[in-house]
């Protein structure tokens, strides 16, 4: 777990799920459903896709709204979760997620850009 | 013995050419009843072959008629005349001068059987009652020399059907007088008791199989039907003021040849309303013709239309013919030119909606209001705001072509449009305008760097926001032409100096000199001419701003230096005199703050030196959603 925090954590959204299995990542969504265990939930990133996080302790407040999700992606697809960020509605500027996807979707296609992996290693 | 006339002189001057001294019979004389002093006389002068009824005497010969040496039937020679043409195209000719060669008695009757001329070429015969033949020569509406013309020539006239509003009645009277058809001139002139129309034929009453165009209708005349498709239909509105109250409703119908707007109001409304309904075609009779009221109507048609109790309103079947809306699309980029206040048809894609926000009004009435951006092929957005019922069902989500006939163009923000109580809102209309719009979106347009005619932020001049970055000043040698140039940039606050940046003013309103210390208690204002024995503290900043590209030290005013620093200059002068700590501190809190900035930037000369000189006019807080957007826009640009 330590080496996860440490590793470079990329941005992405439901469809990059896909590139990054067995890598951390961080994922910010609208939080969808949650199961009443409260140890997994929904999350609809700004595509309108969606995608489950597993979390290692069941949840103990109410979670609504746009989460940022930091953890790993698991061989299905599911983001097992290390620590999460409510970004709150009600204070600040409200967080528009569509222009964040556009912002992922420059991120993905002009890596070279946006190296964020020299910064992390270095 | 008979002086022969001059056979197509008549036929010859209705068309505009010059006739050598014409020897013409005159056939009848009239008196023009007009307001300024010298009578005219109306002559009607024949060439044996045809009648020309717009003669004019001219003044100078008025004589001839006053000591009536000219009565009709003697023969003249016209020796100068002069051929005018009135306004709506219509021919006269004045008679300058003239002889007589003959009087009425020597001549003893009409010589020939002249038909009148008309000027289309058609000659009309005797028998033929059409209406055609006698309208080219007379305008539609009422004008140049006065409905006794009509009255006066028309018993001559085969043709029956005339626009004079007044006394109809006494031309059959005048018919019997003189040797025309009296009896064909009777029936004619009776019937039609309103003018008919000059353009449709469909003059000749009881036509209900023949339809009338809109483009046709007028006030002056009653018979007509139309078939139109209803396209756009009101609510009943009350109103209730000093003079009563009433219920109304209007709506708006179209046929291949224009558009019009109709109104009931009280019982029609109770008769009408749940019968018309929007989309269907209907013939439509026997309505009010009245001229457009502008304020309650966008539509392009001099008229309107008020129901009446006999109005009739038949649903029509046959409706291939009809258009399903009639709109006249003004390209967005155009909006700049058009005036404010005008009303304009707009056709766009919608690349975001605002969500619905109610609001109150002045009225304190609550109506909700949403604002959409549309953007066209010409790359340029504007702000569209919806009222009401549409704003709250208008889904902007899958970017749909919204068209909107008659929204208001204002000069909010720079150009923007509102959609009015009449104004149609169409969402993915069945037109090819929509289907070409959406081509071009889904190929291109999404990507456009679109240039907004709309700034609902006050951080552009409304119509350009000029973007750079601190770097292109030196790059593009910004300022350095005659005028001073405006731009705005998003830049970080790296330092401001804290020495001289207040400066002790003249006290007066809207004097902000620099006043000189007396010493003696007392500040002399040089422009006032005036000693106070105060001041107030005005602020005059010298930061240094930067952004990735370059740093730039620019100067901040009054408004724009106490945006910065977040303090009344009169806070900032009484702390720089109790608390200096205090004072620092407000400056260490300004450092790394970013702002959008609008400046001027123009090269300045002083005492032999030249520097270019920025000043802010404008700060304004980062909306980072717009940067964003702006970002991401230029990247796709860059990227293609």
């Amino acid at each position: 777990m330590a080496s996860l925090l440490d590793a470079s954590k990329p941005r992405i959204n439901c469809s990059m799920l896909s590139q990054h299995i067995g890598r951390g990542v961080c994922f910010v969504g609208r939080v969808e459903k949650v199961h009443p265990t409260g140890k997994t939930f929904s999350v609809s990133d700004g595509e309108g896709k969606s995608a489950t996080v597993e979390l290692n302790e069941p949840l103990e407040e109410e979670l609504s709204g746009i989460v940022e999700v930091i953890g790993m992606v698991s061989s299905k697809g599911v983001i097992t979760t290390t620590t999460y960020n409510i970004l709150r509605e009600d204070k600040g500027i409200p967080f528009d997620l569509e222009l964040y996807n556009e912002a992922l979707k420059v991120i993905h296609d002009f890596p070279q850009y946006y190296p964020f992996e020299v910064a992390a290693s270095g | 013995m008979n002086v022969p006339l001059t056979k197509g002189a008549v036929e010859a001057l209705c068309k505009g050419l010059d006739v050598d001294k014409p020897v013409l019979q005159l056939l009848n004389i009239r008196q023009i009843s007009n307001a300024s002093s010298p009578p005219r006389f109306r002559l009607m002068m024949s060439d044996g072959q045809h009648s020309l009824t717009s003669c004019l005497l001219a003044t100078q010969l008025n004589y001839l008629s006053e000591e009536n040496l000219l009565v009709p039937n003697c023969v003249c020679l016209l020796k100068k005349t002069i051929n005018n043409t009135l306004a709506d195209g219509r021919r006269v000719v004045v008679v300058m001068d003239m002889d007589i060669l003959k009087s009425a008695k020597e001549t003893g009757g009409k010589i020939g059987n002249p038909t009148p001329y008309n000027t289309d070429g058609k000659t009309s015969s005797p028998q033929k009652v059409s209406s055609s033949t006698y309208v080219p020569e007379s305008p539609p509406s009422a004008a140049v020399p006065g409905p006794s013309y009509r009255n006066y020539s028309s018993p001559r006239g085969r043709g029956g059907s005339f626009t004079g509003k007044t006394p109809m009645k006494a031309s059959p009277m005048k018919a019997s007088a003189i040797k025309a058809s009296p009896s064909k001139g009777l029936t004619m002139k009776v019937s039609p008791m309103k003018a008919s129309p000059m353009k449709a034929n469909s003059a000749s009453p009881g036509s209900s199989a023949k339809v009338n165009p809109i483009a046709s209708l007028n006030p002056y005349q009653s018979k007509w039907t139309i078939r139109a498709r209803v396209t756009n239909k009101s609510s009943i509105r009350t109103w209730s003021n000093s003079r009563g109250e009433g219920k109304l409703f209007s709506f708006e119908i179209v046929d291949e040849s224009g558009e019009i707007r109709i109104t009931a109001f009280n019982k029609e409304v109770d008769k009408f309303f749940s019968l018309v309904e929007q989309g269907k075609v209907y013939y439509i009779s026997k309505a009010t013709l009245k001229p457009a009221n502008k304020q309650y109507t966008t539509l392009k048609n001099d008229y309107e239309m008020t129901l009446h109790a006999y109005s009739s309103i038949v649903p029509c079947d046959d409706n291939q013919s009809i258009p399903t809306v009639h709109c006249d699309f003004v390209p967005i980029a155009e909006l700049e030119n058009r005036d404010k206040d005008a009303i304009i048809d707009v056709i766009g894609i919608c690349k975001s909606a605002e969500d619905v926000s109610r609001i109150t009004t002045k009225n304190s009435r609550e109506v909700s209001k949403r604002a959409l951006s549309i953007i066209d092929e010409t790359g340029k957005v504007v702000t569209v705001t919806l009222w009401g019922e549409e704003a709250e069902n208008f889904d902007g989500s899958t970017q749909p072509v919204v068209a909107i006939k008659g929204a208001r163009l204002s000069d909010f923000g720079g150009r923007s449009l509102s959609a009015l109580f009449s104004s149609t809102v169409m969402v993915n209309p069945d037109i090819p305008q929509a289907f070409r719009l959406r081509a071009w979106y889904d190929r291109e347009g999404f990507a456009v760097n679109s240039q907004s005619l709309t700034e609902t932020r006050s951080a552009g001049t409304g119509l350009n926001m000029n973007w750079k970055t601190l770097s292109d000043i030196k790059n593009e040698d910004m300022g350095h032409g005659e005028k001073a140039q405006y731009f705005s940039c998003v830049a970080t606050v790296l330092y401001i100096r804290k020495e001289n940046c207040l400066y002790q003013a003249c006290p007066s309103a809207d004097c902000n000199k620099k006043v000189i210390d007396q010493q003696n208690g007392l500040y002399r204002c040089e422009k006032c001419n005036k000693e106070f024995p105060n001041f107030k503290y005005r602020l005059l900043l010298s930061a240094n701003l930067a952004d990735f590209g370059d740093n730039q030290w620019v100067t901040c005013f009054q408004e724009t230096a106490e945006a910065l620093l977040g303090h009344s200059a009169e806070t900032l002068g009484h702390l720089r005199d109790t608390d200096e700590a205090a004072f620092d501190e407000v400056f260490q809190k300004a450092n790394f703050t970013t702002h959008i900035f609008k400046n001027r930037v123009k090269l300045e000369t002083y005492n032999d030196e030249s520097r270019v000189k920025v000043t802010v006019m404008e700060v304004q807080p980062v909306d980072h959603r717009e940067y964003s957007r702006r970002l991401l826009q230029n990247i796709y640009k860059l990227a293609r």
